[in-house]
């Protein structure tokens, strides 16, 4: 599948960017080794009100990444450019998270490592009753409203 | 047919809560009614309950932020001048199409401010007054609740059981007990048992706020839409309302509207009611200048869209070591705390608030900071601090009781307007003097509850910025023509054809949601209206 609004360079900054943001955690892979970098650019596709915050933010990065591409630092040096962009342009930086956040967490592997096992419907959730005895002291409070 | 020489008896703007329950209330008379909504049908394929996705749908298809969700429906709102942002839902059943259905009454002494607390202006009319149509409002759309609260007069049997009892609720009672405060089951506007047509119980899927997709919240569009059809009333959808028109003699004759291909079109009735809840409403008056009207229909009073008030809310969560799972169960009120609800001088402010001791979000939601925008950090830490707050997390909404006062309001923005070209409403609003003494004292009570209940970490949002949901006050109800609208009955003192009916027409706040006073009060102008037609049609 190929990026409708990014470039290839930027799909591939962006899956960098993404491993940081959320590592790999247990059987998982980082969220850009899971393809959130391809789920962001859908997003950017669907609204376009997203592409300024999230383009200023890649750009950022690869300004900040200076001389040396963000690709060949470790893992500390690219957190470390994060920082700093997160600093210069909080907003901006901010949609780029929420939007990898956004493409991460509605991942079915990813709730199941959470133990969600499926969509809110059609199965809900059965949850226990109401036990009525546990009102016995409010109901001793006596009337608490004033009347008028 | 009691006006033939006109298209209705009773042309209704806006077909949400309370336009749902007038338009049902009038046609059981045998009144010709037409509802004009500018909204859609949401149809059940347009629910995400069943998509592994279903939490991006809070910031897309049903967020509550009409300038975030921009549908064709929408409306753009001016929100530069104020930090509370209006929401609401344009469609078939209004704001009620997603919501999280919690349903209290307003006290007595919510209806009685002045004479009791000398402040703002008492309703004209009382609680008892108001008592049949809360019943009635009640059988119609399906409560869940338990009768009995000694925080409230006594009332009629719910028609479901409360809902279930978790270990957020466990959690909660923890702090409840040891301090000795009041609490109550909620009542909701959902049914935990079968009741009504077409409609399932309640299976605690949890997201409520982007809609419920098996009827069992008692929305207007599964509640009094069907019975209102079935007796006659003629609902025209994508009908964008642009004036409501008025005869030399300054009395309505019914509305302009723009219809589904963009083609302006008249409707004209005998008496026009407006629904369109307490922004749109304004606007509209607004915008429907004329000679005998200059500054807007039913304003020589300069009295619509001033005085509006919200529920300032701040949100308090409180994070448990054990797990609480807040993200199953429906997300609205399970327990309500009005231990501050009736006026204490001494605690530094006038009137009161309560704690609405709510559940939260999934992981999705959690992530970009729950329901209290403190985003879980990225980086190293993600997964732990993820781990720790997701299904530990309960969050309380403090809900106050904000005063009416004729700065905050809604006017027509010089320059913005919506796809049909009219102008669009902008909102002014500062929370205040009381309100904030308030919201401090009740933030504190919220802290000291999570701490009680043995919480291992609290946030707080002090002052939510998308908490507009109770849109109050624009145009409001009064005996004195100089400081209100219209009357008891929701008749306007300068247009004795015009009725308000909805949000709009509060007097004061009170310190609860207000969509079973909304509708209550709807029914009851409407039975006023349905006896009185003739009269107030002449
Ligand atoms: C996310 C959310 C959660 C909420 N939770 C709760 C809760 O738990 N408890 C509670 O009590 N309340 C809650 N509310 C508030 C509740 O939904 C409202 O109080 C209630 O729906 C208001 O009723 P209304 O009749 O005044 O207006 P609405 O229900 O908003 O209906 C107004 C209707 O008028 C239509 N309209 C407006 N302008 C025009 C026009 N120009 N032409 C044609 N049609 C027009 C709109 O499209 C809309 O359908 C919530 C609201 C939101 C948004
Ligand atoms: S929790 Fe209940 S009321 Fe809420 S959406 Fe799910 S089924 Fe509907």
């Amino acid at each position: 599948m190929t990026a409708r609004i990014l470039t290839p360079e930027e799909l591939a900054l962006l899956t960098l960017v993404q491993d940081e943001l959320v590592p790999a955690h247990g059987d998982l892979s980082a969220a850009g080794t899971l393809g959130a970098a391809l789920t962001v650019d859908a997003y950017l596709a669907e609204r376009p009100l997203l592409r300024r915050p999230v383009l200023t933010a890649l750009r950022a990065v690869e300004a900040a990444a200076g001389e040396t591409p963000f690709a060949e630092l470790d893992s500390e040096g690219r957190v470390g450019i994060l920082r700093q962009v997160e600093n210069d342009d909080p907003e901006a930086f901010s949609e780029l998270v929420k939007q990898t956040y956004n493409a991460y967490y509605t991942r079915p592997d990813v709730q199941a490592s959470l133990g969600i096992d499926g969509p809110p419907q059609p199965l809900g959730f059965e949850l226990p009753a109401f036990d009525e005895s546990r009102l016995a002291r409010v109901r001793a409070m006596g009337k608490l409203w004033r009347d008028a | 047919m009691a006006t033939p020489e006109f298209d209705s008896d009773v042309l209704i703007v806006g077909s949400g809560a309370s336009g749902a329950a007038a338009a049902w209330s009038l046609s059981r008379r045998g009144l010709r009614v037409t509802c004009l909504e500018q909204g859609r049908w949401v149809k059940p394929s347009d629910y995400a309950h069943s998509r592994p996705d279903f939490e991006l749908a809070r910031q897309t298809s049903f967020a509550k932020d009409p300038n975030v969700r921009g549908w064709a429906e929408d409306y753009p709102i001016n929100n530069s001048g104020t930090p509370i942002y209006p929401l609401m839902v344009n469609a078939v059943g209004g704001s009620t199409v997603h919501w999280s259905g919690h349903f209290p009454r307003m006290r007595p002494s919510d209806f009685r401010v002045r004479t009791l607390d000398g402040v703002a202006d008492d309703w004209p009319f009382t609680y008892w007054d108001l008592e049949p149509y809360y019943d009635l409002n009640d059988s119609m759309v399906g409560v869940s609740g338990l009768a009995g609260d000694p925080g409230n007069p006594p009332r009629s049997p719910r028609q479901t059981p409360p809902l279930a009892f978790d270990a957020g609720c466990e959690a909660y009672l923890r702090g409840l007990e040891k301090l000795g405060w009041h609490w109550w089951p909620c009542d909701n506007a959902l049914i935990s048992e079968p009741f009504g047509e077409n409609r399932s119980p309640c299976n605690c899927c949890g997201p409520c706020d982007i809609g419920c997709p098996i009827g069992a919240m008692s929305s207007a569009h599964v509640t009094y839409w069907p019975k209102a059809l079935a007796q006659g009333v003629q609902l025209i959808t994508h009908a964008r309302v642009e004036q409501i028109t008025v005869d030399r003699a300054g009395r309505a004759t019914g509305a302009l509207y723009y219809d589904d291909q963009g083609v302006r079109r008249s409707h004209t009735a005998g008496v026009v009611v407006m629904a369109a809840n307490g922004v749109g409403t304004p606007r509209l008056l607004l915008n429907s200048t004329s000679a005998r009207f200059p500054n807007g229909l039913a304003n020589n009073s300069g009295v619509v869209g001033a005085y509006l008030m919200f529920h300032p809310v701040a949100f308090v969560s409180g994070v448990f070591e054990e797990v609480v799972n807040g993200q199953r169960g429906p997300i609205g009120g399970l327990m309500n705390c009005q231990e501050f609800y009736e006026t204490d001088l001494a605690r530094g402010f006038v009137r009161g608030f309560e704690l609405q001791l709510s559940r939260s979000v999934g992981p999705l939601s959690v992530a970009n900071g729950g329901i209290l925008g403190h985003p879980v950090p990225w980086g190293s830490e993600h997964h732990e601090a993820l781990r720790s707050r997701y299904a530990h997390t309960m969050t309380t909404s403090v809900m106050l009781e904000d005063l009416p006062e004729p700065e905050n309001r809604v006017t027509l923005d010089p320059g913005l307007t919506d796809a049909h070209g009219i102008p669009a409403p902008r909102v002014e609003y500062r929370a205040g003097e009381n309100t904030q003494r308030m919201l401090e004292f009740s933030i504190a009570r919220a802290r000291e509850l999570f701490e009680a209940a043995g919480a291992v970490e609290i946030l707080v949002d002090p002052l939510v910025q998308e908490s507009g949901w109770h849109l109050m006050g624009t145009c409001r109800m009064g005996d004195d023509p100089e400081r209100s609208v219209i009357n008891g009955w929701g008749q306007a003192h300068e247009c004795s054809n015009l009725f308000v009916i909805d949000g709009s027409t509060f007097t004061t706040s009170a310190a609860v949601n207000p969509t079973s006073t909304i509708q209550a009060v709807a029914l009851r102008c409407a039975d006023w209206l349905g006896r009185n037609y003739r009269e107030a049609a002449a």
